[in-house]
């Protein structure tokens, strides 16, 4: 008797832990797509420039990263992404989370304070100018006041994880949420290609153009992406400042929290401290707790280069996840006004952590 | 990370804590000579 009535709960158990292993398998085709679509970049690297020369045709150097990017544009923008990919290829920034924490194995603590140092205070200015403008232009162009917030946040912070951030703690539509998404990613996509022609153009050191794509570059994939674009020393520092814009999101996010729940707008912030540690990326923690190990000799230096290694395979599935994700299409139907405010915004906020980074750039002598 | 809409239970972990445990993971890995080398 007590096997027929405790069949139906040993059912339920048996479903429900299917349903857990069903919703793992979801991920693997779309993990799949992605290395195989970074490693082809990979093998395009390698070959093309290779096939170029020996028949002496002029081709240019394109790297790795561009050629993922590139690759996972031509999907999105033509066949599209299969429905059974999907779910897989939206896990390119847990990849890019864990590439960012192993790449703390390349710096040593010293150069993380001393250049966080600097990131910091240029990151200080960066938000606070970035905030003030985008509040301003949100005002002349008419956008709702909670639109106009999420667009300064995602600006002025960290692309789409502030936006979803700042979207829970001022109550903002999901309309807004998706408007500003799709301003920031669209313009994203823009600095990939804008931003190393720019630094070539200015002939910006690598620690410069590294600085600078951290600080003007919204979302971390396309930061990191643009900085890889450039060069390997220049991908570094562009993580290491974009890291540091990170660890500001749950502030700014706060602030905002604040004022709209002093408007009436947005719950009230009971515990600040818990709502700081809810919103804090924990990668940054984990990227510093990797570069203390690294520097105190925990890792031999085989060891820190196998780090290196993995770290740059898990930044080439994200690589592919950004060119994945980017359909020109879907940003177009999100209409105008929000990508102008957004587009204006960028190049002022582009143009202001240019010359900023070429002022420390005088100071510090890079 | 996007929401997993149709999950049954959800984790209690985010995706940016699950991040940092399988660097560790990884980095333990590699520290104790499970995995030697990686190539690049």
């Amino acid at each position: 008797m007590s096997e027929t009535f405790a069949l139906p709960h040993v059912k339920d158990a048996q479903i429900k832990q299917a349903n857990h292993s069903l919703q793992f398998l979801r991920v693997v085709p779309g993990v799949v797509l992605l290395a195989a679509i970074g490693y082809a970049g990979k093998l395009l690297e390698q070959n093309v420039g290779k096939y170029a020369k020996t028949h002496h045709w002029v081709f240019p150097n394109i790297e790795y990263v561009l050629w993922a990017i590139l690759l996972g544009l031509a999907i999105s923008n033509t066949v599209g992404v299969p429905a059974i990919f999907r779910a897989g290829v939206a896990t390119y920034e847990f990849w890019l989370k864990v590439g960012i924490v192993l790449l703390g194995a390349r710096f040593l603590l010293g150069d993380v304070l001393k250049l966080g140092g600097v990131s910091l205070g240029l990151v200080a200015i960066e938000i606070a100018g970035a905030l003030a403008f985008m509040l301003f232009l949100g005002k002349v162009f008419h956008l709702k006041p909670k639109l106009t917030t999420l667009l300064a946040v995602g600006s002025a912070v960290c692309g789409v994880s502030a936006i979803i951030a700042t979207q829970g703690a001022i109550d903002a539509d999901e309309e807004d949420s998706s408007f500003a998404i799709a301003a920031i990613l669209a313009l994203g996509a823009l600095a990939l290609f804008t931003f190393p022609l720019i630094g070539h153009a200015l002939h910006l050191s690598d620690h410069a153009y590294g600085l600078w794509a951290g600080l003007a570059v919204d979302n971390t994939a396309e930061a990191s992406a643009a900085g890889a674009l450039y060069s390997d020393a220049a991908g570094k520092l562009a993580v290491l400042a974009k890291t540091t814009r990170n660890a500001m999101i749950g502030f700014v996010v706060l602030a905002f929290a604040i004022y709209w729940a002093g408007q009436g707008q947005a719950k009230t912030v009971k515990n600040k401290a818990a709502f700081l540690w809810q919103k804090f990326p924990k990668f940054v923690l984990g990227f510093l707790l990797i570069s203390i190990l690294a520097t105190y000799h925990f890792f031999t230096k085989d060891q820190v280069s196998a780090l290196a290694n993995l770290s740059r395979w898990a930044f080439l599935l994200t690589f592919a996840g950004v060119g994945l994700r980017t359909n020109f299409r879907e940003m177009r139907k999100q209409g105008v006004r929000p990508f102008a405010v957004g587009a204006i915004g960028e190049v002022v906020i582009a143009a202001f952590t240019l010359a900023l980074v070429i002022g420390a750039q005088k100071i510090w002598g890079w | 990370m996007p929401a997993n809409e149709s999950t049954p239970q959800r984790s209690r972990l985010s995706w940016d804590t699950w991040a940092v445990l399988a660097a560790f993971l990884a980095a333990v890995l590699i520290r104790v000579g499970v995995i030697k080398h990686i190539p690049w």
